[in-house]
């Protein structure tokens, strides 16, 4: 072989006889490397990596590396959560004892109830570490995704199509996008436009039911406001609404959200906030318009709700973007302004049929 | 004068925008550009193109017509009276008889209309739209196509270029004929016909001698002399280039001066009709490049096309549209460079298939991005003749592709009647895209040619022709 940094191996020609002998379609093993003698290879020319064109990016902003101290309030908290675990165990303990001691019945049923709580116990922690597991799978696949679409890299993409296939597996509203993904499973595409199809046969009509979602809350969040008494209630339905809205929206785009990595989810989102905050100039001003303005002339409560209800919207927005298993391009996001249709239709028959869901459009 | 013709032309163009942007107003028009030199693949690109979109294909990543948005393709009956219908049907015959011939190259100017009824889904598009798309694409002889850098070419200036090229190596040889009877003639001395008719002939021939299938060059202008279509004869077509420098003057009644006004004549009566006719408003591009050829020829014929490459693209107006240039004169906004027939590879050597496109056009897609138009490359197969398949060869797997190749083909000792199916490996192309240009591929590639592949539904096995349309036109159905 001459010393260029290709292999050249020469042209060849195999003819087919009638039965086909070693060629067996190349569609599921296609994508086996074949074996190639090893050589060195010198003076390799490395093309710049090629920034063009509509990257993506992965809405996951990882928080600051902690500075490398001693953690002491962590270990102040572990301590204490261990020494009243410690006492709920021996208070359960001396409490069956006791039951024992009074009377033999009492005190089997004691310890059955124990077993209970410990058994209820258990199915908590492990459905909460299923959860965040699933939750990191989520991001690993985001970030799979990325990796396919902005640098074209088939394992990536490869990768990305597998992990959503098994996402969806048992959802009924998927099957009829894995089966048009499984037609086209054996044709030639580039990597990026192969997570793209993915994306709009399985992701795509999520979207959809994810601005229903945060509309919805939306709404309850402003009439929950308008109408509360106490203005320091209206914290907590405001609290409990977003959380809802996170757990809704991370289970339609196939997360497991338990407590722990919703709580997760919601630092996530926030981040993301932050970031992208600085971007909704429009959303800014219409919130300005609708609080402070006329909403607020109206009624200073329902000005409240007003924005309680958009600030809803914006989390909803994030969270869609965090959630989402293939991250979007910067035009095809979701801004407040494209939630304002779904906002203030009068359609929608479960909720608002009160001038409440009016509330964006001024 | 120079200047003047100029601002007739932009004049020209922009008479033209403002009808385009009057019709435009009642359905959409949408002129798509499919530009190649001759058997780049521009019918069969067509072909393939009209058939998938009529009768249904599977175009995943087309999105307005996977998600079945586009309600129906049809063609219309033939806009312009003056230039005849594209034979999409006869193509279509040909290509799916008993025996599967590819058509035959193109001899004439021919064109059609494509008409596409969709689902509008923005409230712009609902409200005000008609859901409606005009695709209008034309099809012409590629070697035509060469005469466009022409017009900003005087005839010294192209006499000397042409001259000079062919003193050199691969093309000496060719042309020692002309160049002999060339050096016989003096510019200056007093116009005769017999001579004239005599240098167009023999520089013909050389011409043609450089389009055979073992050279393969590209850069062969002026392309009527190759193909006259209905100018066989004409006066127009007898004049060749002088040894003259780009600064002699022609003095009257001279050789040089009669030369000089067929070419300019040439140019004013043949070129820019045609450019003007069919190339000076168009508002996407692709650019259809048969690379695997002129690797097949050697490095020189991989030179020479990037050299034609750069020329032709020189001489369309790309760049983004704005409000008046949507009035006066559209401009080309997104251009794809398509190296065609990428089924005679396996899939795993398309990305070098890529890079070696992009190294070719590497000039001609800095201009499209200078003047801000989009451009991208792909692999495009538009009917796809092969399927792949691993051959194990004692301990190596070598990724083949399968099909029946055409009768005369030969390939590492083996040939082909025709009817016999095969498996070939072409040969790996290089990681660095670079060994194309400079000579150290010679010999270790072979790409034969495959027969129509054969079907049994309406429609064609393709390598990413809805990525191709999806880049052109996917956010026409807004």
């Amino acid at each position: 072989m001459t010393g260029r940094n290709h292999d050249s191996r020469p042209p060849a020609a195999f003819i087919l006889d009638e039965e086909k002998p070693a060629a067996k379609p190349a569609r599921p093993e296609g994508r086996a490397k074949p074996r190639r003698a090893p050589r060195a290879m010198t003076d390799i020319v490395f093309e710049p990596e090629e920034v063009k064109g509509d990257l993506v990016t992965v809405p996951r902003s990882r928080t600051l590396p902690r500075p490398k101290t001693f953690r002491w309030g962590a270990l102040l908290l572990s301590a204490l959560t261990g020494l009243v675990a410690l006492g709920a165990g021996l208070a359960i303990t001396n409490l069956i004892d006791n039951a024992f001691a009074h009377a033999p019945w009492l005190g089997y049923t004691a310890l059955a109830l124990a077993g209970l709580v410990g058994l209820s116990a258990l199915a908590i922690i492990i459905r909460e570490i299923w959860g965040l597991l699933r939750l990191s799978r989520m991001e690993h696949i985001q970030a799979a995704a990325a990796r396919a679409i902005n640098q074209d890299d088939a394992a990536a993409a490869d990768e990305t199509v597998r992990e959503l296939s098994t996402l969806y597996t048992h959802r009924a509203d998927a099957r009829w996008g894995l089966d048009r993904l499984a037609d086209h499973q054996a044709d030639i595409m580039d990597p990026k436009d192969r997570v793209r199809l993915a994306e709009r046969l399985l992701v795509d009509p999520l979207d959809e039911s994810a601005l229903r979602i945060i509309a919805r809350r939306a709404r309850r969040v402003t009439l929950l406001t308008t109408v509360t008494p106490i203005a320091a209630l209206d914290v907590l339905f405001v609290g409990v609404q977003n959380f809802a809205m996170l757990r809704e929206l991370a289970t339609l785009y196939g997360g497991r959200p338990s407590t722990l990595s919703t709580l997760r989810l919601a630092r996530l989102v926030v981040a993301h906030l932050a970031i992208s905050g600085g971007l909704a100039l429009s959303d800014n001003l219409l919130q300005h318009l609708v609080g402070k303005g006329l909403m607020g002339r109206l009624s200073a409560r329902f000005g409240e709700g007003a924005v309680n209800g958009i600030l809803t919207s914006r989390i909803g927005i994030a969270a869609t973007d965090v959630c989402r298993p293939v991250p979007r391009k910067a035009e095809a996001r979701d801004t407040l302004a494209s939630l304002l249709r779904e906002l203030v239709m009068f359609g929608d028959k479960t909720e608002g049929k009160s001038g409440h869901d009016r509330d964006p459009n001024p | 004068m120079a200047s003047f013709s100029r601002i007739m032309d932009e004049t020209r163009i922009a008479a033209g925008g403002l009808k385009d942007f009057a019709t435009g107003l009642v359905d959409p028009t949408f002129r798509l550009g499919v530009t190649g030199l001759s058997r780049a693949g521009k019918t069969i690109f067509i072909t393939a193109l009209i058939n998938a979109l009529t009768k249904g294909a599977r175009l995943p990543l087309f999105e307005a017509y996977a998600q079945g948005r586009i309600t129906h393709a049809i063609l219309e009956p033939q806009p312009d009276d003056d230039i005849p219908r594209f034979a999409f049907e006869t193509h279509l015959d040909q290509l799916t008889a008993t025996d599967r011939r590819w058509p035959e190259s193109t001899r004439r100017v021919s064109q059609l209309r494509l008409t596409m009824d969709y689902e509008p889904v923005g409230y712009m598009a609902r409200t005000f739209g008609s859901g409606r798309v005009n695709i209008d694409i034309m099809d012409y002889p590629g070697e035509w196509l060469l005469d466009l850098p022409l017009m900003a070419r005087t005839y010294e200036e192209w006499s000397h270029a042409t001259v000079a090229a062919a003193r050199l190596a691969p093309r000496a040889a060719l042309a020692a004929d002309w160049l002999s009877h060339l050096a016989s003639l003096d510019a200056q001395a007093a116009a005769d016909e017999l001579q004239a008719v005599k240098a167009a002939e023999l520089f013909t021939h050389y011409l043609a001698r450089c389009r055979a299938d073992g050279v393969s060059l590209s850069t062969l202008p002026p392309g009527r002399f190759l193909l006259p279509g209905d100018l066989a004869g004409s006066p127009l077509l007898t004049f060749a280039p002088l040894d003259v420098t780009p600064d002699t003057l022609a003095e009257a009644g001279s050789l040089h001066a009669l030369m000089k006004r067929r070419y300019d004549s040439y140019v004013a009566r043949v070129v820019k009709p045609f450019f003007f006719g069919h190339f000076a408003r168009l508002d996407r591009q692709i650019v259809l490049v048969d690379v695997l050829t002129a690797l097949n020829a050697g490095a020189a014929a991989v030179n020479d096309l990037k050299t034609a490459l750069t020329q032709v693209m020189a001489s369309f107006r790309q760049g983004e549209n704005t409000m008046v240039s949507g009035l006066f004169g559209r401009r080309i906004d997104r251009v794809l460079f398509a190296a065609t027939k990428a089924d005679l590879l396996h899939h795993h050597s398309h990305d070098q298939l890529e890079a070696i496109l992009k190294l070719l056009i590497e000039d001609a897609a800095a201009r499209a991005e200078f003047h801000g138009a989009k451009w991208d490359v792909t692999a495009l197969s538009a009917i796809r003749a092969t399927r792949e398949a691993m051959v194990r060869q004692g301990s190596e797997q070598l990724p083949c592709i399968v099909g029946t190749p055409e009768a005369g083909e030969v390939i590492g000792g083996t040939s082909f009647d025709g009817t016999r199916e095969a498996a070939v490996f072409p040969g790996d192309l290089p990681a660095d895209p670079r060994a194309a240009l400079d000579g150290s591929l010679e010999g270790q590639i072979k790409f034969v040619r495959f027969r129509p592949p054969l079907i049994d539904g309406a429609t064609f096995p393709h390598i990413r022709l809805d990525r191709t349309l999806e880049y052109l036109f996917g956010d026409r159905f807004p």
